[in-house]
């Protein structure tokens, strides 16, 4: 029996063309699956067709595609009650369990079939041309196949079995609709689970299981090794299964095979109170009406209408339960507040909106796509579209009503949000609502999108006339707006929709960006307005509904009225368009990535030639700059000293302007005249021929005008350095000398497409010409600045050097600054509305007893952590000056600068330092490290590490530059605050590298040679230095380093100006080695040389306890070290290190504390360790705080089994 | 005020021809439109409804073309379908009211008279404050007959309004027409032959798309006064006399068949001599082998 239901409900689907738009939909999304999953993923190391990548992607995309699952699931026996059958299909002598079984397996066999699109697309999908061929290992179906058996198909057997229950028990539509979402939310929660093993058996979709299990896998192993099933994959797809049976069973159990006996017909029976009218009532004269057609009824009639629907949308329980869940999900989910390394910031508002919007998106696009088919579909769900299209309701007010419901819907969830926002700010202790700052996130940035995608799913409800594919139609447009995005259709006006607006910031609101993004949005509305007109039209009014009759009908409903309707928008729509694209085409320049790739192309092809021409360099920089922030402009005038320090005559001088189109080089002359030769000015680099040649020492002075004017408006990522309120910008802006670098196209698969040579990010060590150079494009060995910048009155203008004067004149702002010794040639200018907080420092030890000016220039309110700052810039100043050499300035500023950026940059004196990283972050003691003392105490280290020695600009340079701030500024903490603070920094640090290992497209380079590889010269940096000075002590490391910055100063350092070099990671390693006494001579090596790992395991731990307070501890460690060579293969070399062994105890409070924490000796394999404690021991571990370069660190750790 | 339609023709999607060059002429009272399931019946009562296209033909309504000035006509219509749902989990009184409002009443204070007046005539005042949910089909009925009653409409097309009313409803409901005034197009269409005959001033039967029969009820009854015969007969004859005799129809009384059949002569056998009624003449037209074309 079950078979024949079975049977029929396979016939019923073949016939059915939705179960082919899933297996399409499927096949499609798996096509593209890999790089939609890994987007922005570089497959070099890891390949896209490796087991691990597919079954990540497969899981994912199982994962999201669940909605489908439920679909077919969900309505099999809710089809039933849906079409009021089910009381012929009970009456037949069917078994409950024939019934069930046969729907189910019905449904399970079309779900399989629409799941073999995903299967059969990702294998097409490796073929597609587009792949780059060393992105892929030899194709193999076994490798998609296992993935799929293993990983997709338990977590569709688990979604089948839930959904099919929760469907015929729930016996709604909307549960089939929304289910999905649950499960998503599941997957949500896991994320939050601290036990990484409960972690990955709980995760429905295996990502996280997969992680886990594959962690610690070398190359090799995730390329060529099949997912292996076992372990906590095993226990993950039991555990689901399981659930799966568990759920079906209680389903089987709790379905009832009878039609009636629910709450509803007794209630009905209750409420048939039927009383007769008296017949008098009966007689009463219908009274009659006047009938008025004009505006005001019209408007009446759309406000009843837009109401009536408003409320229906409220009454459902379904919307309620998607408002319920998206709360849920923001509760659970601990918002992230501007996290930076791991302290959040205090709740402010713009943080809140943006968590909302993010975590409320998914939610929203859920009521648009499934309410606005709702609402479409109405009045003929419910089958009263006879009677309402009968009346005289226009289509248009008919539409609009279902419009606005829905917008104003969104506004409830909106609002509910604003209140969910509003609660945790409160909860949090926070009361500054800032409730225009919510106001904007959602009316100003969330609401025109979905207003716009509203109307396309109007549309396409109305134009393919049912209901279903209406929904995978918005979808898909949804997704194809995205798609379209990635393949270069970015422009505003050719993307749907456009841009999102740029992020608030509390110094300059949405500054400039408003503008276009508001423009951008009325464009998008117009071309709205008419697929809406069009809908209105074509709109289904009857019983006609094939598209040729609705074409033949629609030149009754395209009224004059909304003929001359449609002829104004149009007009407007073009006007629009035409604005922004006079605005961002015209007045500016806009170019595509092909056009700006061909550009960068061109550059590097005619002007490499003159990388290498001798240049003069500049020695001295005075400049009056006046800035307007309010018009967004500037003007620079003034002059460069140029000097030939090399010891061939220079004839022409190579000026490179800023290529941005609304910065212009007004005029540049030379002393002595010069010939200009314009044959570049594609790319704006002009020549120019000195009527006298600058022999070796001369110099010359080079006048020149710069301007910046902002003419109209950019599309949406225009530049955001010059703004109202918070403008920085450093001298990169200004004229350089020379061909620049920085122009060339850097990507590698696209230099590889155009056929460049392989461009490094840096030039090798042995590159000459490069180590004379401290920076990409660097025309300088050191300058004299001088700077009057005038800015608006309410504003302050900071640039590097010490305030010589200021004034006030017409109505504006003079600053006058100069510096008193020569500075590296990197000076930021900035300007805002600053409060200012002062303090002083004197240098404890100095000869010289100068004091230094400390000043924080802020936002109104970001007082936060000002005191932090300053501690952290006087206990740096102590320490620095103490232990390398005396700071070179009189003064020290910080300067907020808006959060559209988020770091800080050193610049001589000065530290333009992000809102987002530093002012605001909510600091707790207990819990967090003082990331704004950190953060400043690193920032303060680069006037010694970059601003008194600049690195060649080489591989390793950044390993001076930023590892040895990042060593600075951890001594500095070490001093100031507990141990456990460094140690929980660190331990960050190391989880910072390990991420940063994991994504790493080439071979990780060692730190001497590292590149732009940031994980490995701020993470791996600060933890191979801070072991560094364990090993041999800090005082000789930083003896080395007070040595390396006597000898190799940029401006007087004894090796700097004999070799003319600037100083190399090689120059700093050979300090290093000089105070490193002999036996750990391999360890400089080890740390900064070459990658060097470790494999250690704690294989067997044991204690006896011998008397009251004493225990004999056991100990059995396998240790080993094995380098990565340029290939990536793992070279074993011979132990022979000390290393860290801590044994765990348990305090007076039963919490864990370190009883024993020593280095060992070792120098093999095995080592078996005998140590004496005076407490009970729970547990031992090699290495406990983690600092040594082993990527599985689980294993270190062992728990004691007690001897007899 | 007059309806006419002409050679109205649609045919659907599917091959099958709803209507066939149906031409009426309609005049103000109450028309009635008699014809079996699938006759085409409904497909008309669409297209005049302004719900569905014709293929062919005209309709106007004075002088509104009613295919093409569709929402002139929506303003003076009122329209019952014979099928059709209410949303459930609102009360009559707020879906009367906002049906009212797509009709044009927009003024709060009419709106509310007139929905109460309706409300009273239906019967349905005492329940309007239920969820449409708990309606039973009767209610549901007669809730569909007062939204086809708001706003004094000019053209009343009610499909099937009697289905699902019990006899006292019926009469209810049918008292309520004969009030609607003589300036009022009234079409109704039933199977309920007496309906027609107590109600309307002039009819048409329709079958497989086509107009068999037009004209007033009395008169078409008229024409075939004196021709029917009826006799009872045992069930193993019946093949016979099916062959013999234009059976018109055949009923079961106390459990043997009563044939009635057309003749222009008495035919003896046993056959007697009855007064023609509307159903006899309805049956005429669609089952019986026609004897001479009767025009009205």
């Amino acid at each position: 029996m079950w078979y024949n239901i079975f049977k029929f409900e396979i016939k019923y689907r073949i016939k059915r063309p939705d179960t082919y738009i899933f297996f399409v939909f499927l096949f499609l999304f798996a096509f593209i699956g890999v790089d939609f999953i890994f987007q922005g993923m570089d497959f070099e190391i890891i390949k896209r067709n490796a087991p691990i990548t597919i079954a990540k992607s497969m899981a994912a995309i199982t994962g999201i595609s669940l909605a489908i699952a439920s679909m077919i699931m969900g309505v099999p026996i809710l089809r039933d009650f849906e079409y009021n059958i089910e009381a012929l299909m009970f009456v037949n002598p069917i078994r409950k369990r024939d019934y069930l079984l046969g729907r189910f397996l019905g449904s399970y066999a079309v779900l399989l079939f629409a799941f073999s699109g995903m299967l059969l697309g990702f294998t097409v999908g490796e073929f597609m041309p587009w792949h780059n061929p060393n992105h892929l290992l030899p194709f193999s179906f076994l490798r998609y196949l296992e993935p799929f058996v293993l990983i997709a198909l338990p977590i569709v057997f688990f979604g089948a079995t839930v959904f099919f229950v929760s469907g015929f028990l729930s016996r709604k539509l909307i549960v089939v609709y929304t289910q999905a979402i649950f499960i998503f939310v599941l997957f949500v929660l896991t994320k939050s689970i601290e036990n990484e093993f409960l972690q990955a058996i709980l995760d429905p979709f295996s990502l996280t299981t997969l992680t886990d299990m594959t962690e610690g896998w070398s190359v090799a192993e995730r390329n060529f090794q099949f997912i292996p099933f076992n372990g906590v994959l095993l226990y993950n797809k039991l555990f689901w299964i399981a659930i799966g049976i568990v759920v079906s069973m209680i389903g089987y159990s709790k379905f009832n095979f009878n039609v009636v006996g629910d709450k509803t017909s007794k209630k009905r029976q209750q409420k048939l109170s039927n009383k007769s009218d008296s017949l008098a009532n009966f007689k009463s004269k219908v009274p009659v009406f006047t009938r008025q057609q004009n505006f005001k009824t019209q408007s009446i009639q759309l406000a009843q209408h837009t109401m009536f629907y408003f409320k229906s949308i409220l009454k459902e329980t379904s919307f309620w339960t998607i408002v319920l869940c998206g709360i849920v999900i923001i509760i659970i989910n601990s918002i992230s507040l501007g996290t930076v390394y791991d302290v959040d910031s205090y709740p402010k508002t713009y943080f809140i909106v943006k968590e909302l919007q993010e975590m409320s998106g998914f939610f929203f696009v859920i009521i648009l796509v499934f309410y606005s088919g709702e609402l479409i579909w109405k009045e003929r769900t419910t089958k009263l579209n006879l009677i309402y299209d009968a009346t005289p309701i226009t289509s248009f007010i008919n539409l609009s009503g279902k419009f606005i419901g829905l917008i104003l819907i969104y506004f409830v969830l909106m609002l509910t949000l604003v209140a969910a926002g509003v609660l945790f700010q409160t909860a949090n202790g926070y009361y500054n609502y800032e409730l225009q700052v919510y106001f904007n996130g959602f009316i100003l940035e969330l609401l025109p999108i979905l207003v716009l995608y509203t109307f396309m799913a109007f549309f396409f409800q109305v134009l393919l006339n049912q209901k279903f594919i209406g929904v995978i139609a918005i979808l898909f447009f949804l997704i194809g707006n995205v798609i379209l995005g990635f393949m270069g259709v970015e422009h505003d006006l050719l993307s749907f929709g456009g841009s999102t607006l740029t992020f608030y910031s509390d110094m300059n609101g949405y500054g400039h960006f408003l503008r276009p993004y508001l423009w951008v949005k009325a464009y998008w509305f117009l071309f709205c307005v008419i697929i809406y007109i069009a809908t209105v039209v074509f709109s289904v009014r009857g019983t006609e509904t094939s598209l040729k009759k609705r074409w033949k009908l629609s030149k009754y409903n395209f009224t004059k009225r909304l003929q001359s309707a449609s002829m104004l928008i149009l007009i407007l729509f073009l006007l629009t368009g035409s604005y922004v694209y006079y605005n961002t085409n015209i007045l500016n320049t806009y170019w595509t990535n092909a056009e700006e790739q061909e550009y960068q192309l061109g550059y590097e092809q005619t002007l490499k030639k003159f990388e290498h021409l001798p240049q003069p360099k500049i020695r001295a920089v005075n400049l009056n700059i006046e800035l307007y922030p309010n018009t967004r402009a500037y003007t620079s005038e003034g002059y460069y000293i140029l000097k030939n320090t090399s010891n061939v005559i220079i004839k022409e001088v190579h000026v490179q302007k800023l290529i941005e189109s609304n910065v212009t080089l007004d005029y540049v002359t030379f002393e002595g005249g010069a010939a200009e030769d314009r044959q570049y000015d594609k790319y704006d680099y002009f020549i120019y021929k000195l009527k006298k040649a600058l022999q070796p020492g001369d110099t010359i002075k080079m006048r020149f005008k710069q301007s910046f004017t902002t003419k109209g408006f950019e599309v949406s990522d225009s530049n955001p350095n010059i703004v109202e309120n918070g403008s920085f910008f450093t001298n990169k802006n200004f004229p350089t000398l020379g061909y620049n670098r920085k122009y060339e196209l850097s990507d590698k698969d696209k230099r590889a497409a155009y056929k460049l040579p392989i461009r490094s990010s840096k030039a090798s060590l042995k590159d000459t010409f490069a180590l004379q150079n401290a920076r990409s494009g660097s025309d300088s060995e050191g300058i004299q600045l001088e700077m009057i910048i005038g800015t608006t009155l309410d504003q302050t203008a900071i640039a590097p050097g010490k305030l010589i004067n200021q004034w006030k004149k017409e109505d504006r702002n003079y600053f006058h600054y100069k510096t008193s010794q020569p500075i590296v040639d990197f000076y930021a200018i900035v300007s805002a509305r600053y409060e200012l907080k002062e303090d002083i420092w004197f240098p404890q030890s100095d000869t010289i007893k100068q004091a230094v000016a400390l000043q924080i220039y802020y936002h109104k309110g970001h007082d936060y952590n000002l005191n932090r700052m300053m501690q952290a810039m006087k206990k740096s100043l102590n320490y620095f000056s103490a232990n390398f050499s005396p700071y070179q300035y009189q003064h020290f500023r910080i300067m907020e600068f808006p959060r559209y950026a988020a770091f800080a940059q050193s610049f001589p004196g000065t530290v333009p330092f992000s809102e987002a990283i530093g002012f605001v972050l909510d600091i707790d003691d207990e819990k967090d490290v003082d990331m704004a003392f950190y953060i400043t105490a690193h920032e303060l280290a680069h006037q010694w590490f970059g601003m008194q020695i600049e690195a060649a600009n080489v591989q390793g340079q950044h390993f001076i530059l930023e590892t040895l701030a990042q060593y600075a500024a951890i001594m500095v903490l070490k001093q100031n605050y507990p141990e456990d603070k460094v140690k929980q920094f660190l331990a960050l640090q190391k989880e910072t590298y390990l991420e940063g290992q994991l994504r790493e497209a080439l071979q990780e380079p060692a730190l001497a040679l590292v590149e732009n590889q940031d994980y490995v010269y701020y993470a791996k940096g600060v933890i191979n230095m801070y072991v560094l000075q364990e090993l041999i002590g800090e005082a000789k490391v930083n003896l080395a380093l007070k040595r390396f910055l006597n000898d190799w100063n940029s401006f007087k350092g004894p090796k700097k100006v004999k070799t003319r070099n600037y100083a190399t990671s090689g120059d700093l390693l050979r300090y290093f080695k000089e105070v490193t006494p002999d036996s750990l001579q391999h360890v400089i090596k080890d740390l900064f040389e070459t990658v060097t790992l470790y494999k250690n395991r704690t294989t067997a731990a044991s204690y006896e306890k011998v008397a009251s307070s004493q225990y004999n501890v056991y100990l059995e460690i396998e240790t080993s070290k094995y380098r990565i060579d340029d290939q990536g293969n793992e070279i074993s070399v011979p132990i022979n290190d000390w290393i860290d062994i801590g044994i765990y105890g348990k305090d007076v409070d039963g919490n864990k504390n370190l009883i024993y924490l020593q280095k060992h000796y070792i120098n093999k394999k095995q080592t078996l360790l005998e140590i004496e404690v005076d407490q009970q021991p729970t547990n031992a571990s090699i290495d406990p705080h983690n600092l040594l370069m082993d990527r599985d660190f689980e294993n270190n750790s062992a728990y004691f089994v007690e001897h007899d | 005020m007059k309806l006419i339609i002409s050679n109205l023709s649609k045919t659907y999607a599917n091959g099958v021809k709803a209507l066939n060059k149906v031409s009426l002429d309609i005049p103000t009272g109450m028309f009635g439109l008699l014809g079996p399931n699938g006759a085409g019946k409904s497909s008309l009562m669409r297209t005049l409804a302004t719900l569905q296209e014709a293929d062919e033909g005209t309709i106007t309504l004075d002088n509104l073309n009613v295919l093409t000035h569709k929402n002139e006509v929506r303003k003076v219509l009122g329209y019952l379908p014979q099928e059709f749902g209410l949303y459930p989990r609102i009360s009559a009184e707020m879906l009367l009211n906002h049906l009212a409002v797509l009709k044009g009443i927009t003024k709060r204070n009419e709106r509310r008279e007139i929905v109460k007046a309706l409300l009273h005539k239906t019967n349905l005042y005492q329940a309007r404050t239920q969820n449409l949910k708990g309606f039973s089909g009767g209610m549901k009925q007669r809730f569909g007959i007062a939204q086809a009653l708001l706003s004094n409409p000019k053209l009343l097309i009610v499909d099937e309004p009697t289905a699902g009313l019990d006899p006292a409803e019926r009469n209810r409901f049918y008292n309520l027409l004969s009030e609607l005034g003589e300036n009022t197009v009234v079409i109704l269409s039933t199977h309920i032959v007496d309906d027609i005959k107590e109600l309307c001033t002039n009819m048409a039967i329709i079958n497989q798309g086509e107009v068999l029969l037009k004209g007033n009820p009395l008169a078409v009854i008229q024409q075939i006064e004196g021709k029917v015969y009826e006799k009872a007969v045992q069930k193993s004859e019946l093949e016979d006399y099916k062959q013999n005799y234009n059976v018109i129809s055949e009923k079961l009384f106390l459990g043997k068949p009563i044939l009635h059949i057309l003749s222009d002569n008495n035919p003896g056998n046993g056959f007697k001599p009855i007064e023609a009624s509307l159903e006899d003449r309805y049956f005429s037209e669609i089952f019986g082998k026609s004897l001479n074309p009767i025009n009205a």
